[in-house]
């Protein structure tokens, strides 16, 4: 990075809040070290630091808490990486209003104590919420178990600030519940991955506490069965707010391995509300799942929800690849099966997750030899993402090393929609300065 | 290029009219757009012309002179069945039927078509609707036409396709006339079964009484059973509302005048209608002869007698003993009984105090089936989609008979089910409820 | 743009009658003349043609030849609209999806089905209906408006106070892009890749393109319902009630204020149970599990009666109930009862704002003169006044579009929004300012600019046009070329 560059972000945001050489390894992903980390404290520090890297054609790189710095194809050019820390404040909670508004940097967890102290969350739950900053979910389109009732970002999400390509500062959305003035920038900011503009404010809908939570899990012999048990749950008067569906391997790192048997499944559904209505919930469910191959359900601590959402991916010694898989709802247990068996003829395992309700799926993949081989998991996920366009579906790589990620695009083919992505990509940031080439269609 | 202007531009000031006709009631639509799918002819093509805010516009924008009678707005206006379903949706209160009903009076003035329509129009509406005696001679004859064989022969030879104008649809609609002796009226008094609960004088109508004479023995039958002295006043004529309807302004007025006279005559409580128009329309007469100072409040008092059949006996409960009538049947509200009079639950109710009697519900049982007055003879292709729609409703049911209350509906809905070779029967109300107390035998 | 000339529209009107079929174009003046304004009549414009495409492929080869033509075109669906958001502000092609109103697929399974946009929303609840289903988003105008027009603009109603407005339920979509090209933005499962373009797409306000068939969530009926009305003397308790039923931490499915002057009239229009005598009622809807729901119903009501409730009745049956919602949903035309025209403003405010903000607009609007009636989704502090004019009395209209103009400023000053529901359209353009700075209106544009480069598709919508149209104002009466002619005369 030329001095000069490096002077004037120190300029902008202080010069302990740019950091350089060895200070970087935090931010090295896949073997590649950023030029510069820089911490801007204000929205309009990031707005001087991207328009100065705008200027000098460095890529920037907006970093929340790095929990998916791994995501998305590796970057063609180092450049900065644009660190949110500083900027954690929760700047605005009105209570009636049900709405919060919050810097980006402030991770999830500080979000959700200061909510909950006054009876109210956001109703997201991503795993790693200790890690894991607002901006950076946001970015990501990060969602845990409770999407199964509450819906994901783009769902909550009624207002950003985002800091564009030529440093200027934006609003989308607003600060009430309900709006349809001008088009919907929030929906544009969710998920794009940092390649549109810095998230550096969101206003966000929240929800009541639920006065009463249950976590039940119900042992299935055969993964097959929670098919038609899921079915039949979602076409009962049953209110779940999550249900998630684990294979032995994934029950057993969400620390339940006592509860699936080995070849079997595990199906968590959760209820809030009223005492008197998640009780009324859970012998429901009871009362439903027996005829269905579902055994006795047991009730889970509460400690089980962080867990659930990181089941599959940790769930293996040895991870090779991570794959997400969105799917028709009605084919989860189908592709988790279909899945497995397709690994297993290669000699590799697997560990499956799902918010089953909402046809997200998560799969770990490893092997036994080491080094990885990298032709069978290349094999595999191939052969994985045709399993889910079959079904009218498709999957992205989460997280596997560059050798893998050579072979296997990480993001699967959008179709012509691309083509709109690409013009919307070029139209925000011509220069292509934001996260170049991480993101889908090349963007 | 055209660029939006607020409406003021054009709006002129004074009160709305079509020569003399007052549509002022066009003021009261806000353009909401909730009578949009209510509309059979909007639903079936999707055209705002063909809408009920679309039409009221034209009515509106003809009043203020931003239009002029084209032969467009002429198509339009005429292919609105009448049936006021937007009416029972609107919030705003337009009175759409009174709009439509000028607008058509406006088409006869400016564009009364050529010579053979204004014929065809003056032998219906002036000579034999107007003249009870006229009418029979033309049923007597009709009678001839479909026993002699000559019907058949024009049917099978395709001499049909040789008429002009829309009389092959008028041909193929032409109701089989029964015989002279099922032409007769009910008798000119049926005593009441005791206790008496009112006097009432029945409507035996023109089309009707000659199609459907045995309905209006029926009507008596079962009126007397409930109570009613039935008295049938001589010399009875049509109603007038085909006349309305058509645009037939003038000659409605007079006849609602005879009307109004002939049942002055007879000291009854309650003037009885088994027809659905003529009942809607007869309510009106009111405000049909607003302007005519010699008969404006006879004419508020005689319509506030009037009662549909159904109305009426619904307001007790049936008299027994009821026998047994095992059938499963659907009910189609006619428009002017539903939308025009805002009768809807009191037929079911009825139906619903006959013994072994099972009632399902028709699938958008308030929808025009087409009939509309003489639409299906005016406008046959729109009334044969909307009678294909009715007649599939009709068999997604499953049941054996459809229940009604109007003739025209009763020809158009039977003429469906032919074509459709189903051997589901059509019957009017009092045909049931008739056979509930044991028939006219 | 250039005025097409007569020879020209005729042969145009032949090429688009060979793509869609005879019987599928309308040219004639008198029969584009009903198609010159939507639910909101202060606007009108008209069209050079207007054409009934029964296919995606109907509308891409539509939208192939406005673009050869350099022809403005928009997308219309039943009109229902109250921003003039599907007029052709510039002449063109108007694209009338009405009768593209089918439901192709329903997998109940996946709780999903896929329509084509003409489909009249209420009607998607009825075909899923005797499955036990239904579409969520309920806008007052679900008996005649479509899905098509909900998508663009990203339409609410009641009960999106619990359920989330269209956006929230719509997974895929298959739209012609402005250059008439087929795409599909989205599809039928939850996660789409990339960035999320059917959310950008839904509440733009036909600016993107024009959808051809849409995917959208249904939901089961909730097990069980009840409705509450709450009746107040004083409106300002009535706000008071909405921020206290919050605070209490319930989120009720529905939560409805309609005042005195619109209790008058949807009790004229269909007798629907409101006391008359009342200065404001609330409307609130409870609705999912059995159990527990007679306790969250007493919490309300607890709610109610502490913020001045003088009465609360729950509804005893499914048609009590019904009728309580034809009155609330038919608000808007029922005053045609009371006034011969209105104007329905659409601001929203964060919910404790609103005793403030519904002073602030009786005072706006008895300023200039006028009448208000308000009804509106109090829950989500959803405003809608309803400023009620002639417009046959002069300066009445200029009267209401200032009167909007300082409601709008009210609602953007408490840190609200000038729509809610009901989109910019022609409208708000010139309100966009209001809310928005340069910066987000160039972005804006960027962003329209990757859909409709040309910017054929729905020009004059949603961005503010140099002069506002406060200042622009009526246009003196000119006659009809009819008139002139001779053709027709004034009464």
């Amino acid at each position: 990075m030329p001095d000069a560059l490096r002077e004037k972000l120190s300029a902008a945001v202080g010069p302990a809040n740019v950091l350089t050489g060895i200070e970087l390894s935090p931010y090295v992903v896949e073997g590649r070290t950023p030029e510069a980390a820089v911490f801007p404290g204000s929205i309009d520090e990031v707005a001087a630091v991207v328009g100065l890297a705008a200027e000098a054609g460095v890529p920037v790189t907006p970093w929340g808490g790095g929990a998916a710095a791994s995501v998305g194809t590796p970057a063609a050019r180092a450049g900065l990486v644009l660190g949110l820390r500083r900027m954690s404040r929760l700047l605005e909670h009105e209570p009636g209003d049900l709405t919060a508004t919050v810097e980006a940097g402030i991770t999830i967890g500080a979000f959700q104590t200061a909510l909950r102290s006054r009876g109210q969350w956001m109703s997201l739950d991503p795993a790693d919420a200790e890690r894991a900053t607002v901006g950076g979910v946001l970015a990501t389109n990060a969602s845990g178990p409770r999407r199964h009732l509450y819906g994901t970002a783009r769902d909550l999400l009624i207002g950003v600030t985002v800091v564009t390509a030529d440093g200027a500062v934006v609003r989308g959305g607003g600060k009430v519940v309900k709006n349809v003035a001008g088009y919907d920038l929030p929906k544009l900011f969710v998920g794009s991955y940092g390649t549109l503009g810095v998230i550096v404010e969101a206003t966000v809908k929240l929800r009541p506490l639920p006065d009463h939570e249950q976590l039940q899990a119900v042992p299935f012999e055969r993964l097959k069965d929670t098919g038609v048990a899921v079915k039949a749950m979602m076409g009962s008067d049953l209110i779940p707010s999550a249900i998630e569906l684990l294979d032995a391997a994934a029950a057993s790192s969400a620390g339940l391995a006592g509860d699936a048997p080995p070849g079997g499944a595990l199906l968590v559904v959760g209820f809030d509300g009223p005492r008197e209505q998640v009780e009324w919930q859970c012998a429901e469910l009871a009362r439903l799942i027996a005829p269905l191959g579902g055994r006795q359900a047991r009730p889970l601590e509460a400690e089980a929800w962080p867990r659930l959402a990181a089941a599959a991916s940790t769930a293996l010694p040895a991870t090779a690849a991570v794959m997400t898989f969105s799917v028709l709802p009605s084919l989860v247990a189908e592709t988790m099966d279909q899945g497995a068996g397709i690994a297993r003829a290669r000699g590799l395992h697997t560990a499956w997750a799902a918010h089953a309700g909402v046809g997200a799926v998560r799969a770990a993949l490893a092997s036994d030899a080491a080094p990885h081989e990298p032709d069978a998991i290349v094999t595999v996920l191939g052969e994985w993402r045709e399993m889910a366009r079959a079904g009218g579906g498709h999957a992205t790589l989460e997280w596997a090393p560059l050798a893998v990620k050579s072979r296997v695009p990480v993001w699967d083919d959008p179709g012509a929609a691309g083509r709109v992505m690409q013009r919307i990509k070029a139209q925000l940031d011509p220069g292509n300065i934001l996260n170049p080439g991480r993101f889908i269609a090349g963007i | 290029m055209t660029t939006p202007t607020p409406t003021s531009a054009l709006a002129p000031v004074g009160p709305l009219s079509l020569h003399g006709l007052s549509v002022e009631g066009v003021n009261q639509c806000v353009h909401c757009g909730l009578c949009l799918a209510y509309c059979p002819t909007f639903s079936e093509l999707g055209t705002e012309m063909d809408s009920p805010r679309g039409r009221i516009f034209t009515i509106k924008s003809l009043a203020e002179g931003r239009m002029a009678l084209s032969d467009s707005a002429v198509r339009h206006l005429s292919l609105c069945l009448d049936c006021r379903a937007c009416e029972t949706v609107c919030p705003a209160g337009v009175p759409y039927g009174r709009l439509i009903e000028a607008a058509k009076a406006e088409i006869e003035r400016q564009k009364p078509g050529a010579l053979s329509r204004r014929l065809f129009r003056w032998l219906n509406f002036g000579l034999l609707l107007g003249h009870p005696r006229l009418l029979a001679l033309a049923a007597a004859g009709a009678r001839l036409y479909q026993t002699s064989g000559l019907q058949r022969l024009v049917r099978t030879s395709g001499l049909v396709r040789l008429l002009p104008g829309t009389l092959p649809a008028w041909e193929a609609l032409l109701p089989p006339v029964p015989s002279k002796a099922d032409r007769v009226a009910p008798p000119r008094t049926t005593l009441a079964a005791p206790p008496r609960r009112a006097r009432v004088a029945l409507l035996t109508g023109c089309i009707q009484a000659v199609v459907f004479g045995a309905h209006n023995r029926a009507t008596a039958r079962v009126l007397a059973r409930n109570g009613c002295d039935v008295l049938v006043p001589e010399g009875q004529g049509c109603c007038g509302a085909l006349n309305a309807h058509g645009g037939d302004h003038a000659r409605a007025q007079a006849m609602a005048r005879e009307t109004i006279e002939t049942f002055e005559a007879v000291p009854a409580d309650f003037v009885i209608v088994n027809t659905s128009g003529c009942g809607a329309h007869m309510k009106a007469y009111g405000h049909l002869l607003a302007d005519d100072p010699a008969y404006a409040e006879r004419a508020k008092r005689f319509a506030a007698t009037v009662r549909d059949v159904a109305e009426f006996l619904a307001q007790e409960p049936l008299r027994g003993p009821l026998q047994a009538v095992t059938l499963t049947c659907t009910y189609h509200d006619p428009c002017h009984v539903v939308h025009g009079q805002k009768i809807k639950s009191e037929p079911r109710r009825l139906l619903a105090q006959i013994p072994g009697l099972r009632v399902v519900e028709l699938p958008e049982s308030d929808w025009c089936c087409g009939s509309a007055g003489i639409y299906n003879l005016t406008q046959p292709e729109m009334a044969t989609r909307l009678l294909h729609r009715k007649v599939g409703h009709v068999l997604e049911t499953g049941a054996e008979a459809v229940v009604t209350a109007n003739p025209g509906c009763i020809l158009q809905i039977q003429a469906g089910l032919g074509a459709h070779q189903s051997g589901v029967r059509v019957l009017h109300l009092v045909e049931i409820l008739d056979r509930a107390y044991g028939g006219g035998a | 743009m250039a005025t097409l000339t007569d020879s020209r529209k005729r042969e145009l009107r032949r090429e688009l009658e060979t793509l869609v079929g005879p019987g599928a174009v309308l040219s004639d003046p008198d029969e584009l003349l009903v198609y010159e304004s939507d639910g909101l009549t202060l606007f009108r414009a008209l069209a050079d043609f207007v054409v009934f495409p029964t296919s995606a492929e109907h509308v891409s080869a539509i939208v192939k030849l406005a673009h050869r033509e350099r022809l403005p075109f928009v997308a219309r669906g039943a009109g229902t609209g109250l921003s003039g958001g599907c007029l052709p502000a510039e002449g063109g092609v108007v694209i009338s999806l009405m009768r593209m109103n089918r439901v192709l697929e329903v997998d109940y399974a996946n709780q999903i089905a896929v329509v084509e946009p003409g489909l009249v929303n209420l009607h998607l609840s009825w075909n899923v209906g005797p499955r036990g289903y239904y579409y969520a988003p309920d806008p007052s105008s679900q008996q005649a408006c479509t899905i098509g027009g909900n998508i663009a603009n990203n339409s609410g109603g009641p009960h999106t106070l619990k359920y989330g407005v269209t956006t929230n339920h719509v997974l895929g979509l298959q739209v012609v892009m402005p250059d008439g090209e087929i795409v599909w933005l989205g599809d039928r499962t939850r996660d789409a890749q990339g960035y999320d373009l059917a959310g950008v797409f839904v509440g733009s306000e036909g600016t993107f393109g024009i959808a051809t068939q849409i995917v959208v969530r249904i939901l089961k009926k909730p097990q069980a319902v009840k409705t509450v009305l709450a009746v107040f003397d004083q409106i300002d308790s009535a706000s008071a009630a909405v921020s206290a039923v919050i605070a209490r931490g319930l989120v009720p499915a529905a939560m409805e204020m309609i005042d005195h002057l619109t209790i008058q009239a949807v009790e004229d229009a269909f007798n629907c149970g409101y006391p008359r005598d009342a200065d404001a009622a609330l409307l609130i809807e409870l609705d999912g599990l059995a159990v527990g729901m007679e306790a969250q119903a007493e919490r309300i009501v607890e709610a109610c009666r502490d913020a001045g409730a003088r009465e609360t009745r729950t509804a005893k049956s499914e048609a009590e109930r019904q009728l309580l919602w034809k009155g609330r949903k038919s608000a808007f035309g029922a005053y045609g009862r009371v006034s011969p025209a209105y104007m329905v403003m659409d601001g929203v405010i964060p919910r404790t704002k609103l005793p403030y903000v519904l002073s602030r607009v009786n005072e706006i609007v008895a300023a200039h003169g006028l009448r208000v009636g308000n009804v509106f989704h109090a829950g989500d502090g959803n405003l809608h006044p309803n400023i009620l004019y002639d417009p046959r009395k002069p300066g009445e209209e200029e009267r209401v579009v200032a009167a909007g103009a300082e409601i709008m400023k009210v609602c953007a000053a408490v840190g609200g929004s000038i729509s809610g529901e009901h989109g910019i359209g022609l409208e708000k353009a010139d309100f966009m300012p209001f809310i928005f700075s340069a910066a987000d209106l160039s972005l804006m544009q960027r962003l329209k600019s990757a859909f409709n480069p040309t910017g054929l598709c729905n020009p004059g919508k949603i961005f503010p046009t140099k002069k506002s149209c406060v200042e622009v104002g009526p246009v003196a009466y000119r006659p009809h070329a009819i008139e002139e002619k001779g053709l027709a005369q004034r009464f």
